[in-house]
């Protein structure tokens, strides 16, 4: 295992013991997951049949409050104690700090959307056997694209002492294309049983690049101790 | 001399825009669908394209910061940016006040609508992270972070807004004498979004020489030194 694989997988592992030891992100992300997709339940309670094709979008908002939650967590962990700057003067490229960040919050995102999904295919009736491959591939490819961005302002945010509002506000607008490309794949596939292919997954495939080369570029003069 | 040039300058851009406006509606031929409100377009267009152009400047100058750490560049892409939104929100109400003539609706997600309302969101945000963080060095470095992600974004965003259904005019047939007022209107435009990001520019380069020279050693004095207005 050459030397930087190490580093990564230590540093992963790292946030990932934390996380479990004290679980102080999962639940509240969790939770927070919910409450959106109950709330959204609730508004759409009269009409159920819109609420059954909405449910990419509705799953997609209960991702995107969480995922921003979680990514504001998993940073602010690293701002008790030093510890961010202990790991600044570590030895290793900014690059694999990135890359172990990047790595555990895909991680507990992806634990998020396996609790939050069923969640929201039980409350509304979505049906998932038309395509369940597809559903867990689309979701896979976002979710990388989502926590590429959502790690890098995190660290760019968290970095500024800024007000939590504002991790939301910068990465809303940017993960844009990410959500229309993700819930026009679920509805071509959901309603018009098409398979995931064509732009939408192109947009998908092109995000996930792009963001995870440039953030792996820029993390290098985001972090500040 | 400076400020001659400098009105110059404007006094040919309100020429050209006086020109132009006077060839859109008494020397052009009406488009034989639409009707008068398409001439609307010889606007919308070169102010769209011209907010390509300032977000491409915001995205150069936010490199250029990266890379060299020179605070002009911080100003540049700030005054684009600016620009960009002032242009950007032009482009939407000339859609909307087209697409309330054309089509019977003030809104609809059609590609490029949602394309220029989600390139207005993100340069909004850009100023929105600029104006929320206090330490002008660390303002910089996440405006120019921020600038880079949201110019890549751009196509992505045109890529995804054409998922949506399209009832937008892809190309309008044009004749000679139509195409050469839209290349005209191309002149006042250009001159006055470039004109606004000078302007801007230099504003910003006077703002930070005076608080560069009213805070010395990191001294910030509660009275400004130099009284406002100008005077001394």
């Amino acid at each position: 295992m050459s030397s930087t694989l190490r580093q990564i997988v230590t540093l992963t592992a790292k946030d990932l013991r934390i996380e479990g030891r004290t679980r102080q992100t999962m639940g509240l992300v969790l939770v927070l997951g919910v409450l959106i997709v109950s709330v959204l339940g609730l508004g759409f309670g009269q009409s159920p049949e819109l609420a059954r094709m909405g449910t990419p979008a509705i799953l997609w908002v209960a991702y995107l409050f969480s995922g921003v939650l979680c990514f504001e967590k998993t940073m602010a962990v690293e701002r008790q104690d030093g510890a961010l700057a202990g790991l600044l003067l570590a030895p290793i490229d900014r690059g694999v700090i990135y890359a172990s960040k990047l790595i555990s919050n895909l991680v507990l995102m992806l634990a998020v959307a396996a609790v939050i999904t069923p969640v929201g295919i039980l409350f509304f009736g979505f049906d998932l056997s038309p395509a369940p491959g597809g559903f867990v591939l689309i979701i896979l490819i976002s979710m990388a694209g989502f926590a590429a961005v959502g790690t890098l302002f995190a660290a760019l945010v968290s970095s500024s002492r800024l007000a939590g509002g504002l991790l939301a506000l910068v990465i809303f607008p940017v993960i844009l294309p990410l959500v229309i490309a993700s819930t026009q794949q679920m509805t071509a596939m959901f309603r018009d049983g098409a398979s995931p292919g064509g732009t939408g997954m192109t947009i998908l495939l092109a995000f996930d690049a792009i963001f995870l080369v440039t953030s792996w570029l820029v993390f290098e003069v985001v972090l500040e101790p | 001399m400076k400020k001659a040039a400098v009105l110059m300058y404007w006094l040919i851009t309100a020429a050209a825009f006086a020109a132009v406006v006077a060839r859109v509606f008494w020397d052009t031929p009406e488009e034989a669908t639409m009707g008068i409100i398409q001439k609307i377009f010889y606007i919308h267009l070169p102010v769209a394209i011209n907010t390509f152009v300032a977000c491409l400047l915001v995205f150069v100058a936010s490199v250029g910061y990266l890379t060299t750490r020179r605070v002009w560049w911080d100003d540049l892409a700030m005054a684009a940016a600016k620009v960009s939104v002032v242009l950007c929100s032009a482009v939407l109400l000339t859609g909307m006040l087209w697409a309330r003539g054309a089509w019977g609706v003030w809104w609809t997600w059609s590609p490029r609508l949602t394309f220029s309302f989600m390139l207005w969101l993100l340069y909004i945000v850009y100023l929105l992270v600029r104006a929320s963080i206090e330490s002008s060095q660390r303002r910089a470095v996440v405006a120019a972070v921020y600038g880079v992600v949201a110019f890549l974004d751009v196509p992505l965003v045109w890529l995804s807004a054409r998922l949506l259904p399209d009832i937008h005019p892809s190309s309008i047939g044009l004749t000679y004498a139509m195409k050469l007022t839209l290349w005209a209107c191309f002149v006042p435009v250009t001159l006055l979004a470039a004109g606004l990001i000078v302007a801007r520019y230099q504003l910003a380069r006077q703002q930070r020489a005076r608080r560069d020279a009213t805070s010395i050693h990191g001294f910030e004095p509660v009275m400004p030194i130099v009284p406002d207005g100008g005077g001394v």
